[in-house]
């Protein structure tokens, strides 16, 4: 009940108007990229969920860090226990807006490239985040995609002086959202 | 060649491989293996949830980064090749669970025959609790 009570607040807007539209996906994935001389990191979450309100560009995104998975189980327990401090910090969330939504026509096919901006938490630091992205439209779903760095320093996360070398401090996100009509 | 230079040059090469070995252990250390993993609790999905939902902080506590055997109704689900998705008793008041790759291969046709509505029981890595997914579990094995 509390759950659907905070979904609520979210889209208090959006309760206002009865062509309200929300699209929903719960599995969002989040790649992230680093590549030096030394190290390249890889790692990929399949479970992001996020909520997507076309009436009003809002946009609502999380992921629990524990979900985050490697190739090198040794990678995977650094990140977890060292940088991201998932017994301190477990999830991250994004609570922004597409800026340009208006232009887009989202009961029909299409194709654009939009902006979105709002506050991003990781490792319990908040930033202000614009970003470019790319919202494709078929068949009344949504694909939504999104590249940019993110760096460690911004959000707090630790890099020991052994590692500077083998780890970048802007590390690649890459996003993507497919997002199916939500009707509830 | 000196004895004493030999005996150094074994004991030089010695050291490298076992140095050498042990950091390819360490780097290549195996994934944790939920599959044989003994499970540190087995629940019902709704108790799981409820006792998320009621505290948080506690919960992660006591369940996160565990192996859990839940049991419930699939109430959602979503199969696109290797990413397949089961949502336990609630759609948003549930507990979501990302298979592992190993299962999706195992079993394939049972995975193939899920249906809205199916009891199922799950092994799976306790990773926490998200507003829109309700309880995450990953890397998880079909029991039954």
């Amino acid at each position: 009940m509390k759950l659907k009570y905070i979904l609520l607040i979210i889209f208090t807007g959006s309760l206002l108007s009865s062509f309200a539209q929300k699209y929903i996906t719960k599995t969002g994935t989040i790649e992230i990229y680093s590549e030096t001389p030394l190290f390249i990191i890889e790692g990929v979450n399949k479970k992001v969920a996020s909520i997507l309100n076309t009436e009003t560009g809002e946009v609502v995104s999380s992921t629990l860090i524990r979900s985050f998975k490697f190739e090198e189980a040794l990678v995977e327990e650094h990140f977890n226990e060292n940088y991201l401090e998932a017994h301190k910090f477990p999830k991250s969330i994004f609570k922004g807006k597409i800026t340009d939504y208006k232009k887009i026509d989202f009961s029909k096919d299409g194709k654009y490239d939009i902006m979105i901006e709002g506050k991003l938490t990781i490792h319990g630091v908040t930033n202000y985040i614009k970003e470019k992205g790319s919202l494709v439209i078929k068949n009344g779903e949504i694909s939504a995609k999104s590249d940019f760095p993110v760096s460690l320093k911004a959000y707090g996360v630790k890099v020991e002086p052994a590692y500077k070398k083998a780890i970048k401090d802007d590390i690649l996100l890459k996003i993507h959202f497919d997002y199916k009509p939500y009707n509830k | 060649m000196k004895k004493g230079l030999k005996i150094f040059l074994i004991i030089a090469v010695l050291g490298l491989v076992t140095g050498l070995s042990t950091v390819y252990y360490v780097f290549n250390k195996p994934h944790r293996n939920v599959e044989d993993e003994t499970p540190s609790y087995t629940m019902d999905a709704t108790a799981l949830y409820s006792e998320y939902s009621n505290d948080e902080e506690a919960s992660n506590l006591k369940f996160a980064d565990k192996v859990i055997q839940v049991n419930g109704e699939i109430a959602e689900l979503s199969i696109d090749g290797y990413q397949v998705s089961v949502v336990l008793n609630d759609e948003m008041e549930g507990v979501s669970c990302a298979l592992d790759s190993v299962t999706i291969d195992n079993h394939k046709s049972v995975i193939d025959a899920l249906k809205l509505g199916d009891k199922i029981t799950l092994k799976g890595k306790c990773d926490g609790f998200d507003m829109i997914m309700g309880v995450v579990f990953t890397r998880c094995f079909i029991i039954e």
